[in-house]
């Protein structure tokens, strides 16, 4: 069996190293590896559907295991793993990865460092989704940070610096906070290894009391990634200030990371846990819909309001997960996948606003459809997937997600299907004024996308329509993982 | 019991002989920093192999000087020696060798016309010799006399430049304060014999526990005032809060070498001291409240519900006071070295969790926390040393956009703070989950011990990624700027490795910190074994 999670590791570890180095010519070497990355995920796949290549212990394919630090109390080993979740949040982030690179290309300021820092957060993110230890998983998670910290410093706006330490302290308390809960479920339950299968099996024998209040840590922990109101306040200041690509890949993967923390070391460890708090959860989750979409209805700036947006978005995918029903598990991943494409584009149509009209500010700039046409295009496909139009991606993620939701908690869905109706509203009147107004603040020199941003909006708007109208080709494979299986 | 051959001493010997060749040399005129610097460290390498054979590493196992009988031996058997070969004291040499290597490395780059290279690296050997020699005590009396050599030598150390009265005032500084701390230790340990009419330590640790009656009326509060002296004595090397208040100014005024040289080295002889003389009454205690002994009710009026539990809260609480005060005014120094110093305050409280929790995972992961301690801390003073030498301030200010100014020291100070931090991949996060693990396995309330280290290492990110921010995202002021050689100032990329002109010995020192860092970042396993082994042994011995 080929072990293609390590060789993929190792590929994106020397890929970075070499883009590093690599100085003016980074970009080539940063578009090979998002290459080469983007076949590895074809080869897992194509392994995943065949069984024969595939099936390692318990219910994960491609698992691998190694002993990495053995001592007569602490086990930890480099496990890692696949199944149906992981293998579409990989598949995300093969996507944004490549188009990232591609926004990026005329990237100028230090483009070694940059396409690092790039290709190091992807790195970090996938770790994340195939580490199955607590020890690894931990690395990954904040090998994530680093990166991102110096994406947003050294290359954001004005308050670069106040929003990247901000950014990195509340994601550090966090994380702090979840290794905390996951080693305490481990040494209480006397989990032989730290493993992800041995914690799941013994994990069970805590007292209830005991995995209640650790799944609330956990929650925490993971919930400050998401983010969740109150906890919310480093995400608006992190993408204001963050440069594009930063942006992308913050919203596109690393909210993601705290839904599949939470799924995969929350939910599948202490159900019992879950299943005690759920009121939290519903109760936050509703909190964060209600403000993500309130608050963005208030913005001028694009960006801004694109941020508030997604934390009305992962409320829904919090909530879909609170559920603790298959559907809902269904739906949050498929959220998640489509929140990634459509924020990623989201982001980049404000980026490149931005830096073609001087401003994102949405009572300066009107009217751009006469002088960038693609831009107006790719500004109204993202809108139009941000509200939830059929045949886009976000409508089968929004339609389930609403329906386990009506399952589970019957009238309550009229909270999340009226601030679907607000998103609505929002986007169709940002696109009113940005898109259709009278041309107001456009510059003399303003000029249409330049090929390589054309070229990831449009890879990004095509995904976008693809899996709107075939979204069971996310739906296989989610369906695959025993926890999201259909009944 | 078993006689412990002189072959023991070969480390200590090593270091012995090359210090008095150099004093020899200086004394007929011989003036060759390079000479003296290559004796310094080919007596701690030699030294260093000595001790890594001993421990039977497996290349050089074949080497072992001492003999398996006598390492690790039970201390019960020791009778009245004065010395112990464990593997615990052996790691802790390894320890202090390691540090004292990458100074004397670091210090073959010192300006060649300074003076006194013969006295600064002759007495940076007699400090590592005390400390070696620390390390093999099992009697108060030569544990005291061996962290009396170190700190003798090392408040010259501090002030050996004579021309730089800040120097000059740490060293004064720095004698009072150690003069006292050996007055109180001593005082404690004499009380001690009063109490028991014994220094050993194995015998005074049980001797506690067992008789609860002592030899002399009233000489249980006695034996707690000396316990006490000497909590207050060591402390004082350890840098724990409340008798940490000399480090900062010590640490800043010092010469930076000799600032790694403290923080990485002779303030762990506290550690270990504090190791060794706490550590038989809080096992014994333990162990007996598990297995009570059989003995009649008269003579067993033990103290030791009364004693351990207090004994390890005490540590508990110190651990948790000295992080935080640490962390909360490093948070707020403006000053490079004084945030560094107040930084290794906080690691020092991390250190103190493992005496603490008291089991051995937790001893393992407090030996890791100092083994990386001295990667992460010596190797910062030694940037900060080599970012002086190029004539950028101390403050941290004027360490704008150094990172991007000479990539070597950047990458390499980050690399360090990163560790500091607690980031993955690096030596520092692993020691401290290895460490906050135990104290979690242990249970119990030791479990808020690894909750309140893990707030604080969360807060020290506060300041390290200040500095990191400084280092990289701010542009240099162009007036205070300098630029030497190898400086590429707003222009393209300067290659990775330029070292700028800080010299090869200190560049070497540093590549090794960082290497280390990474290397036992990503692979603990060879060094953590091996702690974790000495900690084993270490509980079976005593």
């Amino acid at each position: 069996m080929l072990p293609i999670l390590s060789l993929t590791l190792a590929t994106l570890f020397v890929g970075t190293v070499v883009t590093f180095l690599a100085g003016p010519r980074a970009k080539y070497v940063a578009a090979a590896v998002s290459a080469v990355f983007l076949v590895e995920i074809a080869a897992m796949f194509w392994m995943f559907t065949w069984p024969a290549f595939g099936v390692g212990p318990a219910h994960f394919a491609e698992s691998e295991s190694y002993a990495w630090i053995h001592v007569d109390w602490l086990h930890v080993n480099y496990t890692v793993g696949i199944d149906g979740i992981s293998l579409v949040l990989i598949l995300l982030t093969g996507i944004l990865q490549a188009v990232t690179v591609a926004y990026s290309w005329n990237e100028t300021k230090q483009p070694g460092a940059w396409f690092g820092l790039v290709l190091l957060t992807c790195l970090g993110c996938f770790g994340v989704f195939v580490a199955l230890d607590v020890l690894l998983f931990f690395v990954f998670w904040e090998v994530v940070l680093v990166p991102m910290f110096f994406l947003i410093g050294y290359w954001g706006g004005p308050r670069r610096r106040y929003a990247a330490l901000k950014f990195f302290i509340y994601t550090h308390v966090a994380s702090v906070t979840m290794l905390v809960a996951l080693l305490v479920t481990a040494f209480y339950s006397h989990s032989p290894t730290l493993d992800f299968a041995s914690l799941q099996g013994s994990a069970a024998t805590l007292a209830v009391p005991t995995q209640v209040i650790l799944f609330l840590s956990l929650f925490f922990g993971f919930g400050v990634k998401f983010p969740i109101v109150p906890f919310h306040t480093w995400l608006p200041d992190a993408h204001v200030e963050a440069p594009t690509g930063g942006s992308v890949l913050l919203a596109g993967l690393l909210l993601k990371l705290g839904g599949y923390g939470l799924i995969r070391w929350g939910l599948e460890i202490l159900p019992t846990g879950l299943s005690h708090a759920a009121p939290v959860l519903y109760a936050v989750a509703f909190a964060s819909i209600i403000w993500g979409a309130g608050v963005s209805l208030a913005q001028r700036d694009l960006k801004r309001l694109v941020a508030y947006s997604s934390i009305n978005h992962m409320g829904i995918v919090l909530l879909a997960i609170a559920l603790d029903t298959s559907l809902g598990l269904l739906a949050a991943v498929l959220l998640m996948f489509a929140h990634g494409i459509v924020s990623a584009l989201l982001f980049m149509v404000s980026g490149s606003v931005h830096h073609t009209f001087g401003s994102r500010d949405l009572a300066t700039v009107n009217g751009i459809t006469p002088t960038a046409p693609t831009l107006s295009t790719m500004t109204m496909a993202g809108a139009l997937a941000s509200l939830g139009l059929p045949a886009l991606i976000s409508f089968p993620a929004e339609f389930t997600a609403l329906l386990a939701t009506w399952d589970k908690l019957g009238y309550w869905v009229v909270i999340p299907l009226f601030t679907l109706v607000v998103t609505a509203a929002f986007y169709i009147w940002m696109m009113q004024r940005l898109l259709f107004g009278t041309p107001k603040g456009i510059p003399a020199d303003a000029h249409d996308l330049p090929y390589a941003e054309a070229l990831a909006m449009g890879a990004l708007v095509v995904l976008t329509v693809v899996y709107g109208i075939l979204p069971n080709l996310l739906v296989h494979w989610i369906t695959l993982s025993p926890v999201a299986g259909l009944p | 019991m078993t006689a412990i051959p002189w072959t023991v001493f070969l480390p200590e010997l090593f270091l012995l002989a090359a210090a008095l060749l150099i004093f020899l040399l200086d004394s007929v005129g011989v003036r060759w920093l390079e000479l003296f610097g290559g004796l310094a460290t080919g007596g701690i390498v030699l030294a260093l192999f000595a001790v890594l054979a001993d421990l039977r590493f497996a290349p050089l196992a074949a080497f072992a000087t001492a003999p398996a009988s006598v390492v690790d031996a039970p201390w019960s058997q020791l009778g009245g020696s004065l010395v112990a070969v464990t593997s615990f004291g052996l790691v802790f040499q390894a320890i202090f060798l390691t540090s004292a290597l990458l100074v004397a490395l670091s210090s073959l780059s010192r300006p060649t016309k300074e003076k006194g290279a013969a006295i600064f690296f002759g007495l940076l050997l007699f400090a590592t010799l005390g400390m070696t020699l620390a390390a093999l005590s099992a009697d108060l009396i030569f544990l005291l006399l061996s962290i009396e050599i170190t700190g003798i030598s090392t408040y010259l150390l501090v002030g050996y430049t004579r021309r730089d009265p800040r120097g000059l005032e740490a060293a004064m500084k720095f004698y009072i304060i150690g003069a006292l701390s050996a007055a109180l230790s001593f005082f404690g340990a004499s009380l001690l014999y009063v109490a028991y009419g014994t220094t050993s330590l194995y015998a005074l640790g049980t001797t506690m526990i067992y008789l609860g009656h002592p030899p002399l009326a009233g000489a249980t509060s006695i034996a707690l005032l000396g316990y006490g002296f000497l909590v207050v004595g060591i402390g004082f090397k350890v840098t724990a809060v409340p008798f940490q208040a000399w480090a900062v100014d010590v640490y800043d005024g010092a010469p930076s070498d000799v600032s790694a040289f403290l923080a990485g080295g002779s303030k762990k002889v506290g550690l270990f001291g504090y190791f060794l003389v706490f550590l038989v009454p809080i096992l014994f205690a333990n162990r007996l409240a598990v297995a009570p002994p059989a003995c009649a009710p008269a003579i067993c009026v033990t103290l030791h519900p009364s004693f351990a539990v207090p004994l390890q809260v005490i540590f508990g609480v110190m651990a948790v006071v000295t992080m935080t005060v640490g962390n909360v005014l490093a948070l707020q120094q403006s000053e490079m070295k004084r945030m560094l110093a107040y930084s290794s305050i906080s690691q020092a409280g991390y250190m103190l969790i493992g005496l603490a929790v008291a089991t051995s995972p937790a001893l393992a992961g407090a030996l890791l926390q100092i083994f990386a301690h001295v990667f992460m801390k010596a190797g910062a003073f030694l940037v900060v040393g080599a970012v002086a030498g190029l004539g950028i301030g101390s403050k941290i200010e004027d360490w704008k956009g150094v990172g991007l100014r000479y990539p070597f020291l950047g990458v390499s100070f980050a690399a360090m703070l990163l560790s500091l931090a607690g980031v993955p991949l690096t030596v520092g996060f692993v020691s401290k989950f290895v460490l906050f693990s135990a104290a979690v396995q242990a249970q119990g309330w030791f479990v808020w011990l690894a909750v309140a280290g893990l707030l604080n290492s969360a807060l020290s990110v506060f300041y390290y990624a200040r500095v990191l921010r400084v280092m990289y995202m701010e542009r240099p002021d162009p007036v205070t700027a300098p630029i030497r050689s190898g400086a590429v100032l707003g222009g393209s990329e300067p290659p990775m490795l330029a070292l700028g002109g800080i010299g090869y010995g200190r560049a070497v020192a540093i590549g090794i910190a960082v290497v280390a860092i990474f290397a036992f970042g990503v692979y603990p396993q060879i060094v953590l074994s091996t702690f974790q082994n000495a900690a084993n042994h270490l509980l079976q011995a005593l």
